[in-house]
C-alpha cells in the first residue's frame, strides 16, 4: 500500500508484526468488522516461518504436516482476501497514548515513503521473540567470526543458500538447535556434537530423535561450551561437564570446529510494548494478560511468542485469533470490559508459569490454560482452586519442562464470582 | 661520561628495590640513559613487580627484558596482505598507528600543506585500545600532579567540545562522582579539591553528602556515604571519535593505509635519522616518522633505533548493559577502595555511554599477550560486582562484554615528543588512560613538534588550501526530528528502510558507512560506524541482511564478507552448485 501523507491513517485495530500470531490476529479482527492495519518490518509477511522449511507445522490447525512457508502461505492467502492494510518494510518507531485511554494510541511509523502517524483504537502486539546470544549465556574467550544463533544459521542456509560453517558445535538443545543440526548435516557440514547444560533436552522429543539420533549426532547433557578459541574465525571451543554450575576438572576438552551455533533460549520482544509500561510477568517475559489476551494497558493486546514462548505454531495462531477478535470487539465497544472484575491466577508447586495470568469475570465458555512445569516428572496432579475451593483437578503423565501443557477451564465454575484469586498448583502425585 | 657516578647511584637504587621485592635473579644494567632489566623470574607477576621496582628512579625509561619461562610473549600480529602498493612512495610525515592519537595527529597536520600517510596494520581505525575503552573523557583528577598525564588530561578534556562541534560526534558532559565508601572520606574532600586545582580540572568540583548524591543519582547504592562531584567529565563513543578524525584527515588529503604494518626502519649511516620504512606493502620514505603505535610503540621505537622504554599490556574488560538502563545512571560513579593493592587502575565503576547503554568496568589485569582481547569467567566475575553500585542494575541486563589492552609503560606516564636520539622521530607512546581524554592536547602538541622538525629540514610549512575542519557524520535517523527524518527519507528512501531493529539503523546509514572517506570493510566496521548489530539481539536478525547489503555495495561475493577483516569470513560456501544472486 502506498502511504499518503495527506490521508490520516486511522484504524480500529493495528497489529504489530506479520508472523503467524499477527496474521491470525489481523484476520480475526477483520472478520469482526474492524478496520485493520498490519505492520511488518520485513519485506514479506510470514515472520520466522519463512525460514522454517522443515515440516511439522499445522497438525492441530490443519490436521496435516506443513512446512513453515506453507503454513504461512495459507494465512497470507486468507489475509489477502480481507480488507486489511498490510504495510510491509514498515517500522514502528514509537507508541504514545492518544489523549485519554479510550481514544487509543498514536503510532509513528517509518518506511521508504517517509515518516507517518497512525491513529488506532487498539493494538495487537505480535512481535515474536529474539534469540539469546552467546554473550547472554556468558561464553568467554575470543570473539571471532563463526558464532551464530540457530536462527541466523537457519536464515543463512535456508534463505541465502550459504553454509555458515562446515564443522559445527551446537550449544543448547532448543528446537531450532536440533533442527539446525539436521539441516547442517544435510547440507554437507559435520556436526561435532550438541551440548546441553540441562539434564534433559529442551526441545521436543520428536526433534531429538529425528534430528540427532537419526544422524548419529552425539548429545552431551549436563555439558556446556565455556570458551571460544580463534581470533579471526572460530578454531575450537572448550567444553566441559558441569556440576552445580562449575566445570568438572577432568572433563574440560577442546573440540576443534569452525563454528558455534547457539540455541540457548528465546526472549519475547516487548521493548516497544514496555514504553506503555504494562504489567509484566517475570517468568514469561511477556505482559500479564487476561483470557482475551488483553494487557494491563487498555486496548493493548499481546499474542504469540511475544506473550510467551510457544512450542507449536498452532497455539501461536490461536492466541493471535483470540487477541484480534477481542481487539475488534474492544474497538467497537462490544467487549464489556468495564463490567465485572478480574481474578488473578498464580502458578504454584512444580509450575513455572500459567497463562493467562488473569481472568475477566463473569464470562462464559472455556478458557485454555497454558502452563509449563519447572521439572520433568512422570506424573503430576494439577489442582485449580478459587478462593480455597477446588474447581478443577487433573492428573498429567510424562510432564516435561520443555513441553507446554494445556488444559481447558470451564468458566461456569466461577458462577456469581467477579474476582478473587485462583491458584494453579502442580503437585507430585504420591506413587 | 660525566653522569656516570649519578647513574651508578640510580642503578644501585634500582637493585635495592629489586632486592626488597625479593627479585634477586633480576639483573639491572645501564642501557644508554635507561635501565635494562634481564634475567629470569618465576611468574609474570614477578616480571611486573620488577618493572615497577625500576620505575621512578630517574632513568629515561625502563627496559624490561626479563624472561618468564613458560610464558610466551607473542610478537605483533602482521597482516596477511603482501603487495608493493607503497613501494617508492614518499611522504613528508608517516604516522604509525590508526588509533585516536595517530588519526588525531594526522588531522591536526592536515591543516598544513604536507603529504601525510597513516600506516595501520588492522583493516580499520580504532581497532585496538582506541576502540576498546569506555569512552570516558576523564576530568584530569586521577593523575599525580606534575605528570604528563595530569598536564594533558584537563587540557584535552576542555578541547573536546570543539572537536565534537567540528567533527560531528556526540558528547555528553554530565560529570562523574567519586563515591565515598565511609564517612571519614569526607575528610579527603579538601585534598581532592586541591588536586583538582593543581591539575587544572574544570570545576566547580565539590563534595556531596549522601543525600546530595542520591538527588543526582537516585538509583545509586545505599552503601555510599557521599561523594566528590567533578562536572567536567564527559562521554563519547571512542571509535566514532577516532573514525571522525580519520575521515576529516582523509577529506583533507591524508592517505590511510590499512593492513599495512611497519616491519623495519632504515636509518642514515650514522644512525641519527630515518630514511626509509619497510612495510608488508613495500618500502617508502618519509621526512618525519611519528610513533603512535599503542601497545607496540616500544617495538616501533626499537626499530627506529631509539629503544628506551618497554610497554606492558594491561587488559581491561567492560560489560555493556542494555539501553533500557539509560535512566538509571547519568554520571560515572565508582567507589574505589583506597586500600586496594592495584595502584594502576582507577578501580572501575558504572559508566554511562553516549549511546544510552551503561558500561561496567574496566578491570585491570597484566597480560603477556598484547593483543589478547579474550574475556574470562574469573575476571568477569569480579567485573559484575560493580552492579552493586546501582540498585536498578542486574546481570540479566548485560548484552555483551569486551576487552582492551592498555599500553602502559613502567613509569605509568605518557611518552611524548621528539626522540632525543633520532632527529626525525617523534613518540606519542605509552598512551593509556587518560589517553583518550588527553588526545586533543597531545595531537596538537605532536603536530607542532612535527612542524618544528620539518622546518629544521627546510620544509616550508604552509597552510593547506581549502582545509576544512568540519566533517559531517552519517545521519542518525533515529535521533532526528520527525520533520527532518521525513524530509531525508523523501530525498533518499534508503533512510526509511530499517535494517537493524534494535538500534533502528536504516539501509541508508549502512550504505553510507560503506562509502565514507574511511569506509567500513567488515561487519564490525559497520557496527562501529552506525551501530547496526550493536543492540540487544547483537545482529541476530540483521546479520544476514547486512551481509547481503555489503556484498552488493562492495561488489564482492557473499562469501567475501568478513566479520573483522581478512581471515574472518562469515559464510563458508554456497550450498548450491552456482552461487545464488544476493538479494
Amino acid at each position: 500500500m502506498q502511504l499518503n501523507q495527506e490521508k490520516q491513517l486511522q484504524y480500529d485495530v493495528t497489529v504489530v508484526g506479520g508472523g503467524p500470531a499477527g496474521m491470525a490476529a489481523a484476520i480475526a479482527a477483520s472478520d469482526e468488522g474492524a478496520r485493520v492495519c498490519l505492520l511488518e518490518r520485513e519485506e514479506k509477511i510470514g515472520g520466522i516461518l519463512k525460514q522454517c522449511i522443515h515440516d511439522g507445522f499445522g497438525v492441530l490447525r490443519f490436521s496435516e504436516q506443513l512446512t513453515g512457508p506453507e503454513y504461512a502461505w495459507r494465512y497470507a492467502q486468507e489475509l489477502g482476501r480481507r480488507p486489511v492494510d498490510v504495510l510491509t518494510r514498515t517500522f514502528l518507531t514509537s507508541i504514545e497514548k492518544n489523549g485519554s485511554s479510550r481514544d487509543g494510541y498514536l503510532l509513528k511509523i517509518v518506511n521508504s515513503q517517509g515518516l507517518s502517524r497512525l491513529e488506532t483504537r487498539t493494538l495487537v502486539m505480535a512481535m515474536g521473540c529474539r534469540e539469546r546470544t552467546d554473550r547472554q549465556v556468558f561464553i568467554h574467550g575470543e570473539r571471532p567470526a563463526g558464532i551464530f544463533t540457530a536462527g541466523q544459521a537457519q536464515d543463512l542456509i535456508n534463505l541465502k543458500g550459504y553454509l555458515p560453517g562446515k564443522r559445527c558445535v551446537i550449544l543448547g538443545s532448543g528446537d531450532i538447535g536440533l533442527i539446525m543440526a539436521q539441516r547442517l548435516t544435510l547440507e554437507g557440514a559435520s556436526v561435532e556434537g550438541l551440548y546441553e547444560i540441562g539434564s534433559e533436552p529442551s526441545g521436543l522429543n520428536r526433534n531429538v530423535s529425528q534430528c540427532l539420533e537419526d544422524y548419529g549426532i552425539p548429545l552431551h547433557l549436563n555439558s556446556t561450551v565455556l570458551e571460544v578459541q580463534g581470533r579471526k574465525r572460530v578454531e575450537a571451543v572448550t567444553v566441559a561437564r558441569m556440576e552445580r554450575g562449575i566445570p568438572v576438572q577432568d572433563t574440560v576438552r577442546t573440540v576443534p570446529c569452525d563454528s558455534l551455533i547457539l540455541s540457548v533460549g528465546l526472549i519475547p520482544e516487548n521493548e516497544m510494548l514496555q514504553s506503555l509500561a504494562p504489567q509484566m510477568d517475570e517468568r514469561t517475559r511477556g505482559p500479564r494478560v487476561n483470557q482475551y489476551m488483553e494487557t494491563s494497558c487498555p486496548g493493548v493486546f499481546s499474542c504469540g511468542n511475544a506473550l510467551h514462548v510457544n512450542d507449536l505454531v498452532d497455539y501461536v495462531s490461536q492466541s493471535g485469533e483470540t487477541a484480534g477478535r477481542a481487539a475488534a470487539l474492544y474497538a467497537s465497544n462490544r467487549s464489556g470490559g468495564d463490567r465485572g472484575g478480574e481474578a488473578e491466577l498464580t502458578a504454584a508447586g512444580n509450575l513455572s508459569y500459567v497463562l493467562p495470568q488473569k481472568l475477566r469475570l463473569p464470562a462464559e465458555g472455556a478458557v485454555p490454560l497454558f502452563f509449563r512445569v519447572n521439572k520433568s516428572a512422570p506424573r503430576g496432579k494439577l489442582t485449580v482452586t478459587h478462593e480455597g475451593t477446588v474447581i478443577l483437578e487433573k492428573t498429567f503423565r510424562w510432564l516435561k519442562a520443555a513441553e507446554m501443557e494445556r488444559l481447558d477451564l470451564d468458566l461456569s465454575v466461577f458462577s456469581g464470582s467477579n474476582g478473587g484469586s485462583v491458584a494453579v498448583r502442580m503437585s507430585e502425585e504420591g506413587s | 661520561m660525566k653522569q656516570t657516578p649519578d647513574l651508578e647511584k640510580k642503578l644501585r637504587n634500582v637493585r635495592r628495590s629489586l632486592h626488597r621485592e625479593g627479585l634477586s635473579t633480576v639483573q639491572a644494567v645501564l642501557h644508554e640513559f635507561s635501565v635494562r632489566l634481564s634475567g629470569e623470574v618465576g611468574s609474570w607477576d614477578e616480571k611486573v613487580r620488577a618493572g615497577y621496582a625500576a620505575a621512578g628512579k630517574g632513568f629515561r625509561g625502563v627496559l624490561n627484558d626479563i624472561r618468564v619461562p613458560g610464558v610466551e610473549e607473542p610478537a605483533m600480529s602482521v597482516p596477511l596482505l603482501r603487495d608493493k602498493a607503497l613501494e617508492g612512495a614518499a611522504y613528508d610525515v608517516v604516522i604509525v598507528g590508526g588509533g585516536v592519537i595517530g588519526c588525531g595527529i594526522a588531522r591536526e597536520l592536515s591543516r598544513r600543506d604536507l603529504k601525510i600517510g597513516v600506516l595501520e596494520k588492522e583493516d580499520d581505525a580504532a581497532l585496538q585500545a582506541s576502540g576498546r575503552n569506555d569512552g570516558m573523557i576523564h576530568p584530569g583528577f586521577a593523575a599525580a600532579p606534575g605528570t604528563l598525564k595530569a598536564a594533558y588530561n584537563s587540557r584535552g578534556n576542555r578541547m573536546y567540545d570543539d572537536w565534537a562541534r567540528e567533527l560531528d560526534f556526540e558528547i555528553k558532559r554530565t560529570g562523574s562522582i567519586l563515591l565515598y565508601r565511609s564517612l571519614w572520606m569526607h575528610l579527603l574532600t579538601p585534598y581532592f579539591k586541591r588536586r583538582c586545582r593543581l591539575n587544572k580540572v574544570d570545576g566547580p568540583c565539590r563534595g556531596l553528602s549522601a543525600r546530595q548524591v542520591r538527588e543526582l543519582e537516585p538509583y545509586v547504592t545505599e552503601k555510599q556515604k557521599g561523594g566528590f562531584l567533578m562536572p567536567s567529565t564527559a562521554y563519547v563513543s571512542p571509535y566514532r571519535v577516532t573514525l571522525a578524525l580519520a575521515e576529516n584527515a582523509a577529506d583533507n588529503g591524508c592517505d590511510f593505509h590499512f593492513q599495512t604494518a611497519l616491519l623495519g626502519v632504515e636509518l642514515s649511516s650514522e644512525g641519527s635519522s630515518i630514511t626509509h620504512l619497510k612495510t608488508n606493502r613495500g618500502t617508502l620514505s618519509c621526512r618525519v616518522l611519528i610513533n603512535a603505535a599503542g601497545v607496540w610503540s616500544d617495538k616501533v621505537a626499537e626499530m627506529a633505533g631509539d629503544r628506551f622504554f618497554s610497554i606492558h599490556g594491561r587488559k581491561g574488560t567492560d560489560a555493556i548493559l542494555d539501553k533500557r538502563c539509560e535512566p538509571f545512571q547519568t554520571r560515572a560513579s565508582g567507589m574505589p577502595s583506597l586500600l586496594k593493592r592495584n595502584r594502576h587502575s582507577k578501580g572501575g565503576g558504572v559508566v554511562p555511554c553516549v549511546e544510552g547503554n551503561i558500561l561496567l568496568g574496566p578491570t585491570a589485569q597484566e597480560v603477556a599477550d598484547r593483543e589478547d582481547y579474550s574475556t574470562d569467567a574469573h575476571i568477569f566475575g569480579t567485573l559484575v560486582k560493580q552492579l552493586d553500585l546501582n540498585r536498578e542494575l542486574h546481570q540479566g541486563q548485560i548484552i555483551s562484554y569486551y576487552s582492551g589492552v592498555r599500553a602502559a609503560s613502567w613509569e605509568e606516564d605518557f611518552i611524548l615528543g621528539p626522540s632525543v636520539k633520532v632527529a626525525n622521530l617523534l613518540h606519542a607512546a605509552a598512551i593509556q588512560s587518560p589517553g583518550f581524554a588527553s588526545a586533543p592536547a597531545i595531537c596538537r602538541d605532536m603536530a607542532r613538534w612535527c612542524e618544528d622538525i620539518l622546518s629544521e629540514q627546510n620544509v616550508p610549512i604552509r597552510d593547506r588550501e581549502g582545509f576544512n575542519p568540519v566533517r559531517r557524520g552519517i545521519p542518525r535517523v533515529r535521533e532526528m526530528s520527525e520533520a527532518d527524518r521525513d524530509a531525508l527519507i523523501r530525498k533518499d528512501p534508503a533512510y526509511g528502510d530499517i535494517v537493524c531493529r534494535c538500534e533502528e539503523i536504516s539501509r541508508g546509514e549502512i550504505r553510507d558507512a560503506l562509502c565514507s572517506s574511511v569506509p567500513a570493510q567488515s561487519v564490525d566496521g559497520i557496527k562501529r560506524r552506525v551501530r547496526a548489530g550493536a543492540g540487544r539481539c547483537h545482529g541476530g536478525f540483521c546479520l544476514p541482511r547486512i551481509i547481503a547489503i555489503m556484498a552488493r555495495e562492495m561488489d564482492i561475493p557473499l562469501t567475501g564478507v568478513t566479520k573483522k577483516g581478512p581471515g574472518s569470513q562469515i559464510l563458508m560456501e554456497s550450498t548450491k552448485k552456482e552461487a545464488p544472486l544476493c538479494s
